[in-house]
């Protein structure tokens, strides 16, 4: 597969702070790839460099096989849209989407065809004489989408693009930003903070934390199979329980009696993380067998109810999900927890 | 004294203080009645702008006047060429530069003219004596005088934009920084920058005291020595000037408003 954005050990720090650390990154053609991990953890650093505002302190980055080092920003042919919509507040719509194929020396009619292509694109007909103030927050950041399509660049990047918007605007232009980069086949890369985000629409996700690449890979294998404790704890909900195995794949919760199995090879007598997704676990009647809880918390979320039990004798928490109508437990009830640990991740600690 | 009738007071206030003088003014100028002469029949008769038409169209006045407009549009022109890159750079370099060019920008407020013009007039001597004789060697000390009142005006108009994202944003399509400068940030703070603009031309048209030391022969003066020698065509061309003063402020708040329509308002 030809890359179209490879970094290469690339390093970053400003004074005493280490930004990003030997940061390999690979993008092909056509890919939504999204760099996600808490704020400060490096990514729209990466992405500064990559477009050319900031400059590595070491390592390689190629677009398109070309090591961009010594070429400035303007002269990198990268769409770049920002957290804060940046459309220029003077110009209209149309202004903004045609800025760059001015510079382009783009004929006035090929320019006009371009916009009103875009525009469609974006499903903005008929706002090319608004100005920015005029436009809601994701009208602008479609427009912002639009421009940095315009010049037809080489690589898209967009710097946490929805998190000025609310909620439900922001599921829609996600969606919408999703659409028009498939429609356009342009390389993307998309900083975000918000898992759920990353998972709905990217082809890769890059899991980030204090500088350092944690994990890449497809959004479900991210999520099922996460490579370090910091993936598995930042991406989706997790309930770590501390365990010491008993041999034979039997392990026991480290302040309590309570064992359980877990198909693992986790050496006799050593101490462990068990990573467990809320849907693996499940709460039956006190009857059943399991290791006994008690429910300490229910957490309505509209779709979902997150259920969170105390094993008994024990101060570890352990949470599961329940879909909207389905019985819930209800805070105090006495339940047997039951765990699919074939799914469950383990991190010698 | 409720709220509301204070602060129609207050304006009512205003309004007197500057109204009072420029009627004054308006009347020492247009009418040919002497004061010990002005009752309420004399009020309204033998009123004239003849005094001001005779001083405008002397050649002295206009001399002075065209060389005070050259100087002024020269000295807002630089004052802009030089400080909006000066104050774009400072301002995304961070804090510790922005505070080196703040105080180099306020030095000029506590530099007074006489020690400015003695310095300066060394330097133009032994540097460039031909610019000494010209009337354009007053181009940099007034630019250092307007220095203060320019850079709060230019820095207040950087600080309401989002500086360095539109710069990025210009660069990322394509544009150069010196050109995304022209391009996008000037347009999106033009109510600053024409306010400069007038500022400066204001301060030059004001300005007495580096002109006489220098022996320049600019509007300020022509009016010092016209006062002495028609009082009466000097005090009109200071009523035009404010006049004039006014309909340009007036332009360029309205060509701000107008601005508002597209989101240009800094």
């Amino acid at each position: 597969m030809t890359h179209v954005v490879e970094c290469r050990s690339v390093s970053k720090s400003f004074g005493d702070t280490r930004a990003l650390i030997n940061f390999d990154l690979y993008v092909g053609r056509g890919e939504l790839m999204t760099l996600l991990g808490p704020s400060g953890c490096g990514k729209s650093t990466a992405l500064r460099l990559i477009a050319g505002f900031d400059v590595a302190d070491a390592g390689d980055i190629l677009i398109n096989g070309t090591d961009c080092r010594e070429t400035p920003a303007n002269e990198r042919r990268i769409g770049f849209v920002f957290q804060n919509y940046s459309l220029f507040p003077h110009l209209g719509v149309a202004g903004n989407i045609e800025f760059g194929l001015r510079l382009q020396g783009v004929s006035r009619a090929a320019r006009r065809t371009r916009v009103t292509e875009l525009l469609g694109m974006v499903r903005l007909q008929g706002l090319e004489d608004r100005y920015p103030h005029q436009l809601s927050g994701g009208q602008q950041q479609r427009v912002a989408v639009a421009r940095a399509l315009a010049i037809e660049p080489q690589v898209l990047l967009l710097d946490e693009p929805l998190s000025a918007l609310d909620a439900t605007v922001r599921r829609e232009v996600r969606t919408e930003i999703r659409r028009v980069l498939q429609e356009a086949n342009v390389a993307a890369i998309f900083v975000t903070h918000d898992q759920e985000e990353a998972l709905s629409i990217s082809d890769r996700v890059c899991v980030m934390n204090s500088g350092r690449v944690e994990q890449v890979g497809a959004p479900r294998e991210v999520y099922a199979r996460p490579e370090t404790r910091f993936t598995a704890g930042f991406v989706g909900n997790t309930s770590c329980l501390r365990v010491t195995s008993l041999g034979g794949g039997r392990v026991q919760l480290a302040d309590s009696g309570i064992t359980f199995f877990v198909p693992h090879n986790i050496a006799v007598g050593e101490s462990a993380d068990l990573l467990v997704r809320p849907e693996r676990v499940t709460f039956a009647e006190s009857t059943v067998s399991g290791p006994a809880a008690v429910i300490e918390s229910v957490i309505f979320l509209g779709t979902i109810d997150l259920v969170t039990a105390r094993f008994d004798g024990s101060s570890q928490l352990i949470t599961g999900m329940y879909m909207a109508g389905v019985r819930t437990p209800v805070v105090g009830e006495r339940v047997a927890v039951q765990i699919d640990a074939t799914a469950a991740s383990v991190f010698a600690r | 004294m409720s709220r509301r009738a204070f602060r129609w007071l207050v304006l009512g206030a205003v309004i007197v203080f500057y109204a009072v003088p420029m009627l004054s003014m308006a009347r020492f100028a247009f009418q040919r009645v002497p004061v010990v002469l002005l009752t309420w029949d004399t009020l309204f008769s033998r009123w004239t702008i003849e005094p001001l038409v005779e001083a405008v169209t002397s050649r002295e006045f206009r001399r002075s006047a065209f060389a005070t407009v050259r100087i002024a549009l020269l000295t807002a022109s630089v004052t802009l060429f030089v400080l909006m890159p000066v104050l774009v750079r400072a301002r995304l370099a961070g804090r510790r530069l922005r505070r080196v060019v703040e105080l180099s920008a306020i030095i000029p407020f506590v530099v007074p003219a006489i020690a400015l013009v003695v310095g300066v007039s060394g330097i133009y001597r032994e540097w460039t004596p031909w610019l000494l004789r010209s009337e354009y060697s007053l181009v940099p000390l007034y630019f250092v005088t307007a220095l203060p009142f320019a850079y709060r005006t230019l820095d207040n108009g950087l600080a309401a934009i989002d500086l360095r994202t539109l710069l990025e944003a210009a660069q990322s399509l394509g544009q150069r920084h010196s050109g995304a400068v022209v391009r996008v940030i000037l347009p999106n703070m033009w109510a600053s920058v024409s306010t400069t603009f007038f500022l400066v031309c204001t301060v030059v048209l004001g300005e007495f005291t580096i002109a006489s030391l220098l022996l320049k022969n600019t509007l300020p003066l022509y009016l010092a020595y016209a006062q002495g020698q028609d009082p009466q065509g000097a005090f009109g061309i200071g009523l035009l000037l404010t006049v004039v003063s006014a309909v340009f402020l007036a332009v360029s708040a309205r060509v701000s408003g107008r601005l508002v329509g597209t989101g240009v308002v800094r």
